[in-house]
């Protein structure tokens, strides 16, 4: 009895694993496969001679190294501006009850539910008027403001749990608000703030609809919409494809699994409090 | 002061961009977007008498409904195989959690390889398994279906972990008095643990409601909103009327009605939220 709950149970988790990896299975064949082998039909689940030569050759088919570059610099420049934006607030938030505290804090948690499909409008235009189209900075801003209310929630969190008399002592020791907070808050909720960057950080490397809508040169394009762009092509080279997005992903899969803890409960904040 | 920063990267972002865009739902744009003329609700009017519009209202209902069914039903199973806490269970989570780490445009570009009809390995593997492969993103009912399960595929992580935290808050003590009591199993999953789990439950269907509901990306990528529409949802179409038909009037009273629905759901979340913190203090 107990051993068929048992077995049950790992057949049953077995089969959600198979449905949840095998896109990640396809993926790592088809990208070791060459090309004559992607397109036989019916295709194989083996190559016959798996070769890296998608990993050397990707590099050359498209410019990756630049839309690497593209993403890294729009990822660390939202993360930069989210945190110039959220340490101070999430202080001020965490330390002061002042008139419409709430109504702030309520404001941003609804912020975080809009879709860029409802401003992308609106933001295209102004961005157009201001020759801002093609630029790092209309991804940087606008990926900044979509990460900010996750990232303010999560430190105004991690800053109230700092206890008061740290910053205090801090005071009289002559420090201004402005040290207290970048010399002793900041390292204390260092996990609060990591995590900040991180989730920062991947939204921007991931974000995909004010890129496809604010860049239209090959060069200016982040990792997400030039992989994508591959799909208009003739015809569509998956083994290089598969190469490409197997290397755009490692990075964030790390970064993911650094934070992901933090992530759940920041997320779903309230769902796991009672 | 210190709000200063945040506060102006949000009117310039977000709230300024929303309330424009209400302006220009009521006037007539040029192929740029500036508004040329007052057209009172005249967008409004076009929508509510365009069938393809209603449809695609109807679909996105559908499409936010049974991807959240699906995703909270395989998510909780999933939270409770892995609660169990039998060996290998700490190496399965770490698996689960990999969707969703996936970057969305990359996981719908691979899927989208996936359910090719000829080369795609879904046929493969249906083929070997002695059905018949489909074309999948060729017929309206298949490629909703295919799209569908993306999504639920991006989305079961989430809940699964969501869900195991949640029954990890559960005391201990709670099960052993029910124990005592002589609860069989499932008398205690259904009067016991889905009870407990409800807020839990509640703010995570909300949650995923408002991601699948936005799902713009996965279904621009996998079908384009094709054949004919027939996989678009509200987010895709009204980015179809802005940025592919240019009718950036008729699209922004597309995102006026997208916006009253998100901050209907909004709502909903920040008032249970607040119960939440008045029931904890």
């Amino acid at each position: 009895m107990k051993l068929m709950r048992v077995g049950s149970i790992y057949m049953l988790l077995g089969l959600i694993l198979f449905g949840l990896l095998f896109p990640f299975y396809v993926m790592l064949i088809t990208s070791l496969k060459p090309m004559s082998e992607v397109f036989s039909i019916p295709p194989t689940w083996l190559p016959a001679k798996p070769s890296l030569h998608s990993y050397v050759e990707v590099w050359q088919a498209v410019p990756l190294g630049r839309f690497f570059w593209n993403s890294l610099v729009i990822a660390t420049g939202a993360s930069i501006l989210t945190l110039a934006c959220a340490i101070p607030a999430g202080y001020a938030l965490a330390r002061y009850r002042f008139p419409g505290r709430s109504l702030v804090l309520y404001t941003i948690l609804v912020t975080q539910m809009f879709s860029p499909v409802v401003v992308i409008i609106t933001l295209f235009k102004v961005l157009s008027a201001y020759k801002l189209l093609n630029t790092y900075a209309a991804l940087i801003v606008t990926n900044a403001a979509f990460a900010l209310a996750f990232s303010l929630w999560m430190l105004t969190g991690f800053f109230q749990s700092v206890p008061k008399e740290v910053e205090e002592a801090a005071q009289l020791d002559g420090c201004t608000t402005v040290q207290t907070m970048l010399k002793i808050l900041v390292p204390l909720a260092a996990p609060g703030v990591a995590t900040t960057v991180v989730y920062t950080f991947i939204l921007a490397w991931n974000e995909f609809i004010f890129a496809l809508t604010f860049i239209s040169s090959t060069r200016m394009q982040p990792l997400t919409l030039g992989l994508a762009s591959f799909i208009g092509r003739f015809t569509i080279e998956w083994n290089l494809l598969m190469a490409g997005s197997l290397l755009a992903t490692v990075p964030v899969i790390v970064l993911f699994l650094l934070v992901e803890k933090h992530l759940v409960t920041g997320l779903s904040a309230g769902a796991l409090k009672s | 002061m210190l709000l200063l920063p945040s506060l102006l990267l949000l009117t310039a972002i977000i709230a300024y961009p929303i309330l424009d865009t209400f302006v220009t739902a009521f006037f007539k744009t040029d192929g740029s977007g500036r508004r040329v003329a007052f057209v009172g609700l005249d967008h409004f009017r076009a929508m509510a008498a365009d069938p393809v519009f209603r449809q695609i209202l109807g679909r996105t209902a559908l499409w936010t409904a049974l991807s959240v069914t699906l995703k909270t039903f395989f998510g909780l199973l999933t939270a409770m195989l892995l609660f169990t806490g039998l060996p290998g269970m700490k190496v399965a989570r770490l698996l689960v959690i990999l969707p969703w780490a996936f970057s969305l445009p990359i996981a719908a570009i691979l899927w989208r390889w996936i359910y090719d009809a000829q080369m795609g390995m879904l046929n493969l593997l249906l083929t070997s398994i002695g059905l018949t492969g489909q074309t999948w993103l060729a017929e309206p009912g298949l490629a909703f279906g295919a799209t569908l399960t993306v999504s639920v595929w991006t989305g079961v992580p989430f809940m699964a972990l969501v869900f195991l935290a949640g029954l990890q808050a559960i005391p201990e003590e709670l099960y052993e008095a029910g124990r005592i009591d002589g609860a069989g199993r499932w008398q205690e999953f259904v009067s016991l643990t889905l009870p407990l789990l409800k807020p839990t439950f509640v703010v995570a269907t909300i949650l995923s409601a408002v991601w699948t509901f936005n799902s713009f990306v996965l279904v621009h990528v996998i079908t384009g909103g094709g054949p004919l529409n027939s996989t678009d949802i509200l987010v895709t179409f009204l980015y179809k009327n802005a940025f592919e038909w240019l009718r950036f009037g008729q699209a922004s009273a597309m995102a006026l009605v997208t916006f009253l629905i998100l901050l209907a759901f909004s709502l909903v979340y920040v008032r249970l939220y607040y119960r939440e913190e008045m029931l904890a203090q």
